[in-house]
């Protein structure tokens, strides 16, 4: 239903509900605001936002105020003025407001700002000089009590948008002090460093420390771009200032991440202490030498040309999953269709992605959703993946939603961050998830609760409550409970990863996709089902059939793209041995240590290209970061290459990401 | 007419303020034009007119007993008492002061400071200022004009002074107003 109302003599319309705020937005008012932020609910601490009303006895607060029909507000009257005035002379005067020491000073601070809109010069009341704790315990984070205005954009952030819950209020009124947990520092307390809690702060009470002092708003530049922590590709803003990368924000307008980012997103990309590659390298007389990039693609080159066409004890080629779409298809390319290797693989070998590959080929089609499935389910049944360890963000999506009544059944028979939180945990004996999976379809079928029937058949008689308490060692009850949640839930949602996908069982797959058609949760036009696959471009990497077990033994030569990525200890240790190793990275490690032929490319901010996320979604990653002179770009490293063996690369990586079924098409 | 007499100085203040305001270079011989620059800390005269001024000046938080005399006879001299740069608008940098007790600071000052001996004792001649509460200078006489900023711009103490010259009281705001 639509209300209509008259805000400073405009009349506009806006659905039953909007608040009075919103509503003037929609008219082309601005109203000031501090405790109010578009991605969290009003709260209505400020009162910064104070508008005057007809018939109302006192100023309201608009950002809380649901718009009336028939409604007249006036935002622009001496008696608003005066209120903003005051409320701001309260602020300043509560804490200890310097902005000639404050990092966010000169355009980055909402206080600040308010201020100047309404023309303070000073403050009409000073502070009473009571000097606020700051907490410096957090590696990434300062908590300057001085600063803050207790809007609780931090709090309700932590809890609305990451659902954490780390922070939170101690005291009442001017007493009021934000705290961790039960008032620890912050450093020591259930923290996961995601630093939404900054991004949202309109002062400088909670600043990045890293970037802290580094550059103002009107110093530094904003390029969007695509995280490549994960496959969860979020949103990011690079926040670059002469070529350097002063901090990394999460995108507001991103439609996977909606503004948050982990900690693996916002801060870890900045703490990289490895040395950079700057120039080629060779080996020359068992050291590594700098050497020209003709010097060092004509070793490579060298070594490479021979090798064309033979397989077994040919060459062996790996790329990292953090390489863009188009490095992997020059990859590909190269090495596979030219070089005509047939151990041309993926750094995850296709451990997150062969299975639900496989099932979808079976299928003939993409079978999983979308993450924005998370944010309408009422259930979600998490199977072997840990979203508080790896694919955070997936994990806030889930967190956040708890409060509101969602619930949550885990499944994993390991250590996994989510079973705290499940109201359902079940930790089957190791392998035995199949049976487990069985006895919660036995469950929804017996209690009459299947929407569908499953795709396989299942001898339900077999796997009486006792049998699967049995074989699984989760108790019947237990299973009886979680499968009646399951299948009584209106909108459940399955996210599984490489728990599942591990030890080669494809009917547990099919089995968790049955129980998911049995509950409504997959069918012909709708999948609530997701895997969180690897590293970034995991699906990209499976439909390049870059998906193999890497097996170098007996090869002559390996070439192995790993960008800014790092090479395991068991992928180093199957490398010993190898005659001629060529690495292509952005920094000196251990793998670049084993090499012959270092060869220097670009780091993920540097580079140009594109991702596919777990969801199927391609997604741009923007140059943030000019790289050294010498250094190249994987794609560029891949052609020069190709023209010293005599190859070009000239295919269409996009029109080849349709060359096999994914799991989720890609768009 | 006659041009009006403008007179400044600084209290507890790091000269930064004055520096701006020579920083507005050659503008400085129109300003001159336009009013009568009188005592100030760079010229030989030292204290406002005994006779007034129209305009008076004054950087730096009140920080002393002295600052407080400054601050006293610059108001009971001057028709229209500007307060310069955050540390007489705000308190600044020296309010920092005020976290800690007064005793304790000027101990770390004069007794505890790394190249002190066993002699260092804190000072107190009958004649010199005594330490105060920081205070902003609006919060020891009234203040008509404050122009904030670490310092404030060249440009935004030049239009101050150029509009007070013209018998104008300037406004600070928009692109002129910055705390910092």
């Amino acid at each position: 239903m639509m209300i209509s109302l008259t805000i400073d003599g405009k009349k506009v319309e806006v659905p039953n509900g909007t608040t009075v705020l919103r509503a003037a937005e929609k008219a082309g008012i601005t109203i000031p605001t501090l405790c109010d932020h578009k991605h969290l609910h009003p709260y209505g601490s400020c009162r910064l936002c104070l508008v005057e009303v007809e018939g109302a006895r006192t100023l309201q607060p608009s950002c809380t105020l649901p718009a009336a029909n028939g409604m007249v507000v006036r935002t622009d009257t001496p008696a608003v003025r005066e209120a903003r005035k005051f409320v701001l002379t309260l602020l300043f005067s509560e804490r200890n407001h310097f902005c000639m020491y404050c990092p966010v000073s000169g355009g980055d601070c909402e206080l600040q700002n308010a201020a100047y809109q309404q023309d303070m010069t000073s403050w009409p009341l000073q502070p009473n000089w009571t000097p606020y704790p700051v907490d410096g315990s957090h590696q990434f984070i300062v908590l300057d009590h001085n600063r803050c205005i207790l809007c609780r954009r931090c709090v309700r952030a932590c809890a609305e948008l990451v659902g954490n819950f780390t922070l939170g209020t101690q005291e009442r009124g001017a007493n009021s002090r934000i705290i961790a947990d039960l008032d620890v520092p912050l450093g020591q307390s259930s923290c996961i460093s995601c630093g939404t809690c900054v991004q949202v702060c309109p002062t400088g009470a909670l600043i990045d420390r890293p970037s802290a002092y580094q550059g103002r708003e009107k110093d530094v530049q904003r390029i969007k771009s695509t995280c490549v922590g994960c496959s969860v590709g979020c949103g990011i803003e690079m926040i670059v200032r002469d070529n350097r990368l002063l901090r990394i924000e999460g995108d507001w307008d991103a439609p996977v991440n909606g503004g948050v980012l982990c900690k693996v997103g916002r801060f870890e990309p900045l703490t990289v202490q490895e040395q950079r590659v700057l120039t080629p390298l060779v080996r020359r007389n068992g050291s590594l030498k700098v050497a020209t990039w003709d010097e060092a693609l004509e070793v490579v080159a060298g070594k490479l040309k021979n090798l064309a066409g033979k397989s077994g004890n040919g060459l062996a080629a790996l790329a990292s999953t953090r390489l863009p779409a188009e490095a992997l298809f020059g990859f590909k390319q190269l090495f596979a269709d030219h070089m005509g290797s047939d151990m041309v693989t993926s750094i995850e070998e296709g451990v997150p992605t062969a299975l639900p590959g496989w099932v979808a080929r079976k299928l003939g089609k993409p079978f999983e959703g979308n993450l924005a499935e998370l944010r309408a389910a009422d259930c979600v049944v998490a199977v072997g993946v840990d979203l508080i360890e790896n694919h955070q963000v997936a994990g806030f999506l889930v967190k956040r939603a708890l409060p509101m009544g969602t619930k949550l059944v885990v499944i994993d028979p390991f250590d996994n961050g989510l079973h705290d939180l499940a109201h359902y945990s079940l930790r089957p004996k190791r392998d035995s998830d199949l049976d487990l999976l069985i006895g919660l379809m036995e469950v929804v079928a017996s209690l009459g609760l299947a929407k569908q029937q499953p795709e396989q058949v299942y001898d339900f008689a077999k796997y009486g409550p006792d049998v699967i308490a049995h074989k699984t060692g989760v108790s019947a009850d237990l299973v009886h409970a979680a499968g009646q949640l399951i299948g009584s839930a209106q909108k459940p949602v399955f996210i599984y990863g490489k728990g599942i996908t591990r030890g080669g069982f494809p009917t547990v797959l099919q089995a968790l996709l049955d129980l998911a058609r049995m509950v409504g949760a997959l069918d012909d036009q709708h999948s609530s089902v997701i895997s969180t696959k690897g590293q970034a471009n995991s699906l990209a990497a499976y439909v390049y059939e870059l998906d193999k077990t890497f097996e170098p033994k007996g090869r002559q030569a390996v070439y192995l793209a790993l960008g800014d990525d790092f090479a395991s200890q068991r992928l180093l240790e199957r490398l010993e041995g190898v005659p001629f190793i060529a690495v292509q990275a952005s920094y000196r490690s251990a793998a670049t240590e084993m090499a012959d032929v270092v060869l220097p490319t670009e780091i993920w901010a540097e580079q140009e290209g594109h991702y596919v996320n777990l969801e199927g979604r391609l997604q741009a990653a923007q140059r943030g970061l000019v790289a050294g002179h010498e250094v190249k770009s994987h794609v560029a490293i891949l052609q020069a290459l190709a023209q010293q063996l005599g190859f070009g690369l000239d295919g269409d990586w996009q029109a080849a990401l349709s060359k096999r079924i994914p799991t989720n098409a890609i768009i | 007419m006659a041009k009006p007499k403008v007179s400044t100085d600084w209290m507890a203040a790091c000269a930064g303020c004055h520096m701006s305001l020579l920083d507005m270079d050659e503008r400085i011989v129109q300003l001159a034009e336009l009013v009568d620059i009188r005592a100030t800390p760079v010229t030989d005269l030292k204290e406002p007119d005994k006779e007034g001024v129209d305009v008076g000046v004054l950087s730096g938080a009140v920080n002393l007993t002295t600052n407080e005399e400054v601050a006293r006879r610059m108001r009971e001299r001057c028709k229209i008492l500007v307060a310069l740069g955050d540390c007489a608008v705000f308190g600044g940098v020296i309010a920092m002061r005020n976290f800690f007790k007064l005793e304790d600071a000027l101990k770390r000052a004069y007794v505890e400071t790394e190249s002190t001996d066993e002699e260092g004792k804190i000072p107190d001649d009958p004649e010199i200022g005594r330490p105060t509460k920081v205070r902003a200078l609006k919060e020891v006489v009234k203040v008509d004009v404050s122009i904030p900023g670490c310092p404030p711009d060249a440009d935004i103490i030049f239009y101050a002074l150029a509009e007070l010259a013209q018998g104008r009281i300037p406004e600070i705001k928009d692109d002129k107003l910055m705390w910092h």
